[in-house]
């Protein structure tokens, strides 16, 4: 009599159990399942050569572009619900991708995060309305990345002869070798811009940090670099001055490391 | 208003000469016509273009040709002095040869020093201002011929710019207050996140250029913040 309702309540808690287990896996294939309705993948290979331009511009999403030893270029995306329309073209060495105008009118539209790699030699010139910019391993006449608002860029181990990045809110970074008569221009309203360069470079200067005058010149001062408007521009020469590099902070600061 | 009444006043509509009747004319048009707002954005490019162009702008168009022509000018003036005054050649003689020989060598220090001084002002700004083209390196050239009103100084130059900016600025302006009912709450939200900051630093170089309307590079930041935040309004409102 005393073992009975103590072998209901055992049996009562193991059903338990069982229900709530059930439940949880139930639970995690369907919010699976509705991940993966919501998420479309994207997937396309263009044979390229060595000079190929790739010309990309995002409207909101992360763009990831590597440099790889391949005469191709590998283009895959994740597409998030309602998802874009993605219609890429190849015109005398150039694959053009412009999601603003390929989605223009229709509204809301999901984010697309791009993972490209491209040759080392290949110019990249990619842009995006909101979201992060990377480019990795290029070294190639161009590399450009511009986000028309918020997004962090990040240029590593980059060895183009011009490079531009410009945003608006957010972090620049850029990590390379300037080459000699190259061209360089980073440009935010407000973030933290920082320069990794190896001390052997040669470029002319002008870094202009108006509001914070927030500039740090790290290994590179010398007496060629003068600071000019209490301290709100720097400005002058480094080496022979060989390449030019223009650095503009609106309300954000701007460092030089050592590579 | 049809196209072509649109067409002939976009140019004065970009320059803000327009009365705001006629103003807002251009603009239902040019929110209606996909021609003419195209025509329109060519104009903001022109104008973003010449942002580009600032420094040799800033230049006289020819000034060498410029400074000829005040040269002559000069010389026209002084010719007939010196034929009025020119002694008969019997007088010449009665000046001694100290006398002469002073003159010969005034004469010609005079015109070293304008040469080296005509030399140093041709040529351009040292490496150190490559940027910029400001009143604190303007030539003596430019200087003379700016007070004459033959080119813009460099606070006309900016004042004319910002004008421009403005005019731009309001059209995109439009534009984007007519395409952000479509966009998501994210966008609309980054949109007025950003537009602030830019607002902000531009405040800021306004607050600046008021106390202090000669600070150079506040001038410089001013336009270049003013052409940021047009910028962010032309790739809005193709969203």
């Amino acid at each position: 009599m005393i073992c009975i309702p103590y072998l209901g309540q055992k049996r009562a808690s193991a059903i338990k159990t069982t229900i709530l287990l059930l439940l949880s896996v139930v639970f995690f294939f369907g919010l699976t399942a509705v991940t993966a309705s919501a998420q479309k993948k994207y997937s396309r290979n263009f044979d390229a050569s060595r000079n190929v331009r790739l010309q990309l511009m995002n409207r909101t999403g992360t763009v990831t572009v590597e440099g790889w030893n391949r005469p191709q270029i590998n283009i895959t995306a994740s597409l998030e619900s309602p998802a874009a329309n993605i219609q890429p073209q190849e015109i005398d060495g150039t694959i053009y991708i412009n999601l603003v105008r390929d989605n223009q009118g229709r509204g809301e539209v999901g984010s697309v995060n791009f993972q490209i790699r491209v040759p080392y030699t290949a110019m990249v010139d990619i842009e995006t309305r909101i979201g992060n910019l990377s480019v990795t391993n290029v070294s190639s006449g161009l590399v450009r990345a511009h986000i028309s608002s918020e997004g962090d860029i990040t240029l590593t181990n980059i060895g183009a002869s011009n490079v531009a990045a410009e945003n608006m809110i957010g972090d620049i970074f850029f990590d390379g070798e300037m080459q000699d008569g190259g061209n360089y221009r980073f440009s935010s309203v407000k973030g933290n811009i920082n320069i990794r360069i190896p001390f052997n470079s040669s470029f002319k200067l002008v870094a202009t940090a108006p509001s914070t005058r927030d500039i740090s010149l790290g290994s590179f001062t010398n007496t060629s670099l003068n600071y000019l408007g209490d301290g709100r521009r720097v400005v002058g020469k480094f080496g022979e001055g060989s390449a030019t590099l223009s650095v503009i902070n609106q309300r954000g600061s701007i460092a030089f490391i050592r590579r | 208003m049809n196209c072509d009444e649109c067409s002939e006043l976009l140019s004065a509509f970009m320059d803000s000469d327009l009365d705001e009747n006629k103003a807002s004319g251009v603009r239902e048009h040019l929110a209606v016509c996909m021609d003419c707002a195209v025509l329109c954005e060519d104009f903001a490019s022109i104008v973003e273009a010449s942002q580009l162009g600032e420094s040799a702008e800033l230049l006289p168009p020819n000034s060498q040709a410029l400074w000829c022509r005040i040269n002559n000018l000069i010389e026209s003036e002084v010719k007939p002095e010196t034929s009025i005054e020119e002694p008969p050649i019997r007088r010449l003689w009665h000046l001694s040869f100290a006398q002469m020989a002073a003159g010969f060598v005034g004469i010609a220090l005079v015109s070293s020093l304008l040469t080296i001084v005509g030399i140093k002002n041709y040529t351009q700004p040292a490496a150190d201002d490559f940027t910029t083209r400001s009143a604190s390196t303007q030539t003596t050239f430019e200087k003379l011929a700016g007070k004459l009103g033959l080119v813009e100084t460099p606070q006309q130059a900016r004042e004319r710019r910002i004008r421009e900016q403005m005019a731009a600025i309001s059209y995109w302006n439009d534009r984007v207050q007519t395409r952000r009912v479509q966009w998501d709450r994210n966008v609309r939200d980054a949109f007025d996140r950003n537009l602030h900051e830019i607002d902000q630093a531009v405040t800021e170089y306004q607050q600046i250029l008021e106390k202090d309307p000669q600070d150079e590079l506040s001038g410089e930041m001013l336009d270049t913040a003013m052409s940021d935040k047009m910028t962010l309004l032309r790739e809005f409102s193709d969203l």
